[in-house]
């Protein structure tokens, strides 16, 4: 089932001298519970790429949808409504809310909704992210890898369609990061979610079952992991 | 690109990159020193203009003495804090002496030559004060009315039959009382004065009924001066006069209501100072420790503790640098504007007022407190930024806010409105600095607003039937001729005209519908009753169906009626203007008798020929004028009145003149009137009462406008600031799922936090301190129970509320246009 479609996609930034293609052409989808890496140098375009996906940015010319929706025809409210019920985000530096306790960050996008949490799945989730025990601390009280398990478990509550992680392991050391991923990973094959992740990170993007390489703001779809292994190889990466 | 060389040469150039947070601080320490400068110096300006009129109206004199010896006045004169000391003496002043000039009673005054000069303010309008026994100045009223010039000779004739020539050597101005009482007035030097002043008991200047009038230096310690005085010559009380006003505002009276004055104007100062430091001190905490990751970044490189300090320090200075001037020339700019104002308003008396006045005071205050404030509160977060680790600062996470302690309450509320409150309360030094700013408005406005019912009590204004001039029956009888009227009426210098037939003290009895008193169910009535009620009701019993007392009865025409209807307590002032023999009644509390007359009452008159009957149909609560002692006012049409009385001429006939009318005009329409019936000018009362209303209403509600509009620029910019500090986080608020209505919400729970708390506590020390200054300022002097000043305060309340509308909307739209990604890396 199809879960992402990006057709046609432009984004350009400045107008002129100063006019830049960050995203050109984009076409590809994604298919439900794929987990899929997007790699690429800094400022080739794939923030941009995930901004858009995530309805954060709007695309310049093009066509977005998730679960049959087309993102854009959306009203803004809609569309934040949208978002917050099929899009989970992690994003490398875990934007955690700082006046709520982990259990709070969790559930927000529930609150948001106006919905009452479900106290079962709340703990079900804290006991897979190992954070039971910290439950009531403030984001402040933990440390980078605890906090970028609240982002994961905030992005997986509404239990969305798909997970956008920028990142999600660039403040992380090497431990964390695997941790991180494997839950990842966990989720995605649990809950049969979607994943696009953003990752510099050659390891963590061979875990992925598609890999997609951004350059100069076109995206190469460069199919299974082992072929992209040697792909990146050879640039270097 | 310029070498920098020195690390503080970092400072402009932070201060570019900065620019839209600096900004704000810029507009908050404009705002204070706006607020303070503004302030005093309009206080300042309100004080001089104060004391010009002062001058004018009372004499540019200190204080007065009486019953001195000439030896005692001349030691006094050579002291070293007195400039002038001057002999005054007057008699005939209640004109009951039987002097005259012409056909009309003359005041006779003497002094020295410097009263005339130097404590008079342009009292000798042509001319030059009279230099020998025989020459007088006279007042300029005698001029027009008498042709005179100066050189002419003028006779006064003494009651006993013999005549003082005078040669005129000068005019002088008229004064209020001199146009009101229609009487002419002469000045002579005191040699002049003593030799015409009847049968003097002895030798002595009280003997002439004289005073010595002492002009002190204008920066001499007054108070000691007149201790000194008081001891050396063993003067009591009694002897020394002050002229309390004068003295008051060069802060130099002694008398206990200027005391009590001087008590509330130092702490509506306080509270001025501490609002402005307040305004600042919370800009600056928020500018500088939302930049504390910059400071940390500068302690990595190399940057002591100390020199970042240094570098908060230069960076507050440098918003100063432009804040402060840009405040001081609006405030400036303000004053101008202000006294050009009153010059217009009021050319006779604030005409002396500067065009372009500086009032040093005030611009020192403001320098003052925007750098006094601006270095203390730049402390504190200079401190804190000195403190950041340069590891915080690398990672980032120093840039984060305020470290939250308390998790937010999300069980009692949404999660929008539980975020946004905990937002507010965040860092407790903020939301302190915030929610006090917010609060010292309230106070400031609730505190301030006591002085408009100080200027209530202090000035009666001008009612919309104050006449320019009357004419009165000397007789008080129904005497002056319908021709004069009807004279008056074509005269084109005659804007309005309405006239009154009064009959007085008409006996009356009343005759009421009903034998017990009637619940009429207004409220107001009944309350001032109250005190009546039993001595009423004794009445009522005893006597069911009628009472005998007396009444001046008063006609009205429409114009007269239309400003009645302002007053209009109960029942219809249209029937008593169109049915016949129906009336109106003022109600007057402190007349017993008038109280027993009620509305649907039937009043008979018992006038010498007849009886007629009356019924009551209207009750006021005001007129302009007072009842004959014991006696009730009942106002009727003027049909009526001619129906009851027989009469068909006014009593009195009050005019309006039009704007342009001259002194020519006024001396035509006292042609018209002749001599039969006295007349009356008080356009000079009239115009010392709007000069002072002016000058009162213009800086005491400038100062309330300036307390609201600095509230909303407060609110606006408090906001604005708090909105900014946050945008990173509502950007990933907003990628997480938060709606555009739902971060509005989050904003307007962030600033209603600020202000309900601000406006409760504001509120609450507003009332007590609008008590504290209401008893110093209205009930010492006037006896007036305090009320909560609940208008004010709803006031004040809008203000704030229209505020927070203003300053939410626009950093929301902000918010909205952006996108959210751009919010995050705002």
């Amino acid at each position: 089932m199809e879960i992402l479609k990006v057709q046609n996609l432009y984004k350009t930034y400045g107008t002129g001298d100063t006019k830049v293609d960050a995203l050109r052409n984009v076409s590809f989808s994604l298919e439900k519970g794929e987990f899929c890496a997007v790699v690429g140098e800094s400022g080739s375009g794939k923030s941009t790429l995930l901004n858009c996906i995530g309805a954060l940015d709007s695309p310049s010319a093009g066509q977005i949808t998730i679960a049959g929706q087309d993102l854009f025809k959306m009203k803004e409210e809609e569309r934040t409504i949208f978002r917050r019920r099929n899009i989970g985000f992690v994003f490398q530096s875990f934007h955690l809310i700082a006046e709520l306790n982990v259990e709070q960050n969790i559930c927000f996008p529930l609150l948001l909704d106006y919905q009452k949490p479900d106290t079962n799945a709340v703990s079900e989730i804290l006991d897979v992210l190992g954070l039971r025990e910290r439950r009531h601390h403030l984001p402040n009280q933990l440390s980078g890898g605890q906090q970028q398990r609240v982002a994961l478990g905030r992005a997986l509550i509404t239990r969305p369609k798909l997970i956008l992680a920028d990142e999600p392991t660039g403040n992380l050391d090497s431990k964390n990061s695997q941790d991180v991923l494997e839950l990842l990973i966990k989720a995605s094959r649990h809950y049969q979610q979607t994943i696009l992740m953003i990752t510099h990170n050659n390891g963590l993007a061979t875990s992925a079952d598609r890999i997609f390489r951004v350059n100069d703001g076109i995206v190469t779809d460069l199919g299974g992991k082992f072929e992209s292994i040697s792909l990146c190889a050879g640039k270097g990466e | 690109m310029k070498t920098m060389k020195h690390y503080l040469a970092l400072v402009p150039i932070l201060a570019k990159t900065h620019k839209k947070q600096n900004r704000m601080s810029v507009i908050c320490i404009f705002l204070a020193v706006f607020l303070v400068t503004a302030i005093f110096g309009m206080a300042d300006m309100f004080i001089r203009s104060q004391v010009l009129k002062a001058k004018m109206d009372y004499g540019n004199w200190h204080v007065q003495l009486k019953y001195i010896s000439e030896e005692d006045a001349h030691l006094i004169s050579t002291r070293p804090e007195v400039k002038n000391l001057a002999c005054y003496g007057t008699f005939n002043y209640r004109l009951d002496m039987g002097y005259t000039l012409g056909d009309r009673d003359v005041l006779i005054c003497g002094s020295d030559e410097n009263y005339a000069t130097e404590i008079e303010i342009d009292m000798i309008s042509e001319g030059s004060f009279p230099q020998s026994e025989t020459e007088a100045l006279v007042g300029e009223n005698a001029r027009s009315a008498l042709g005179l010039s100066i050189g002419d000779t003028i006779s006064v004739n003494a009651p006993d039959g013999t005549t003082h020539q005078y040669a005129i050597s000068g005019f002088s101005k008229n004064s209020a009382m001199i146009t009101k009482k229609d009487v002419y007035y002469i000045f002579l030097n005191t040699e002049g004065f003593r030799a015409i002043f009847p049968n003097p008991a002895g030798n002595d200047p009280a003997s002439y009924n004289s005073i010595f009038m002492v002009q002190f230096h204008e920066y001499t310690n007054m108070r000691k001066a007149i201790a000194e005085i008081k001891e050396s010559f063993s003067l009591s009380d009694g002897q020394v006069g002050e002229n309390t006003m004068l003295l008051g505002l060069y802060g130099q009276s002694g008398s206990d209501f200027m005391m009590m004055i001087y008590g509330a104007a130092l702490l509506l100062s306080m509270l001025v100072l501490l609002a402005g430091i307040l305004m600042i001190a919370s800009s600056l905490n928020s500018n500088v420790a939302g930049r504390t990751n910059d400071f940390g970044m500068l302690r990595c490189i190399g940057a002591t503790p100390k020199q970042i300090i240094r570098l908060v320090h230069r960076e507050a200075f440098f918003l100063c640098r432009r804040a402060i001037p840009l405040s001081i020339l609006c405030a400036s700019l303000l004053l101008w504007l202000l006294c050009a104002l009153l010059r217009t308003l009021s050319p006779q008396y604030f005409g002396g007022m500067p065009v372009f006045g500086i009032s040093i005071p005030s611009i020192i205050a403001g320098i003052l407190i925007g750098m006094a404030t601006v270095f203390l509160a730049a402390r504190s977060p200079a401190r804190k930024a000195a403190r950041v680790s340069p590891l915080t600062a690398v990672t980032g996470r120093a840039s984060e806010l305020a470290p939250v302690r308390k998790a937010a309450n999300t069980s009692f509320m949404k999660i929008d409105t539980a975020l946004g409150i905990h937002h507010a309360k965040a860092s407790r030094k903020n939301f302190l600095l915030v929610t006090g700013s917010f609060a010292l408005s309230i106070i400031l406005f609730l505190s301030f607003s006591v002085t408009i019912d100080f200027m209530k009590q202090a000035i009666t204004p001008l009612s919309p039937w104050t006449p320019d001039l009357s004419v009165i029956s000397t007789e008080y009888a129904c005497d002056i001729d319908n021709e004069i009227f009807r004279s008056l009426q074509e005269n084109q210098a005659v804007e309005r005209i309405y006239g009154r037939m009064v009959a007085y003290n008409l006996p009356i009895s009343i005759e009421r519908k009903e034998a017990k008193k009637k619940e009429t169910g207004n409220k107001e009535i009944e309350s001032i009753n109250t005190e009546n009620k039993d001595a009423e009701n004794n009445r009522t019993e005893s006597n069911e169906t009628s009472k005998h007392m007396t009444c001046d009865l008063i006609s009205y025409e429409e114009t007269q009626f239309s400003w009645a209807k302002k007053y209009l307590v109960e029942g219809s002032i249209d029937d008593v203007m169109k049915k016949p023999n129906t009336g109106c009644i003022v109600f007057a509390p402190s007349y017993e008798q008038n109280t027993a007359i009620q509305l649907g009452d039937t009043v008979t008159l018992h006038t010498n020929e007849k009886e007629a009957e009356i019924e009551i149909t209207a009750i006021v609560s005001k007129c302009p004028f007072a009842a004959s002692v014991g006696s009730a006012i009942i106002i009727c049409s003027e049909e009526t009145f001619r129906a009851l009385t027989g009469e068909e001429r006014y009593t009195i006939i009050d005019m309006q003149l039009t704007k342009n009318a001259s002194e020519q005009d006024v001396t035509a329409i006292r042609d018209i009137i002749g001599t039969t019936y006295a007349f009356s000018d008080k356009r000079l009362d009239n115009d010392n009462v709007l000069g002072t209303y002016y000058s009162y209403s213009l800086f005491l509600y400038g100062f309330l406008l300036l307390i609201a509009l600095i509230t909303i620029f407060n609110i606006i910019n408090c906001t604005g600031m708090s909105v900014s500090a946050r945008m990173k986080q509502y950007g990933a608020l907003r990628a997480i799922g938060l709606s555009h209505k739902q971060l509005s919400k989050m904003i307007v729970a962030q600033t209603c936090t600020y202000a309900l708390t601000g406006s409760i506590i504001g509120a609450i020390i507003g009332i007590i301190l609008n008590r504290i200054v209401f008893e110093r300022l209205v009930a010492f002097r006037w006896g007036i129970a305090w009320e909560a000043p609940i208008a004010e305060l709803a006031m004040i309340l809008g203000v704030v509320a229209f505020s927070i509308i203003l300053a939410i909307r626009a950093p929301l739209h902000k918010i909205h246009e952006m996108s959210i990604v751009d919010t995050i890396h705002a």
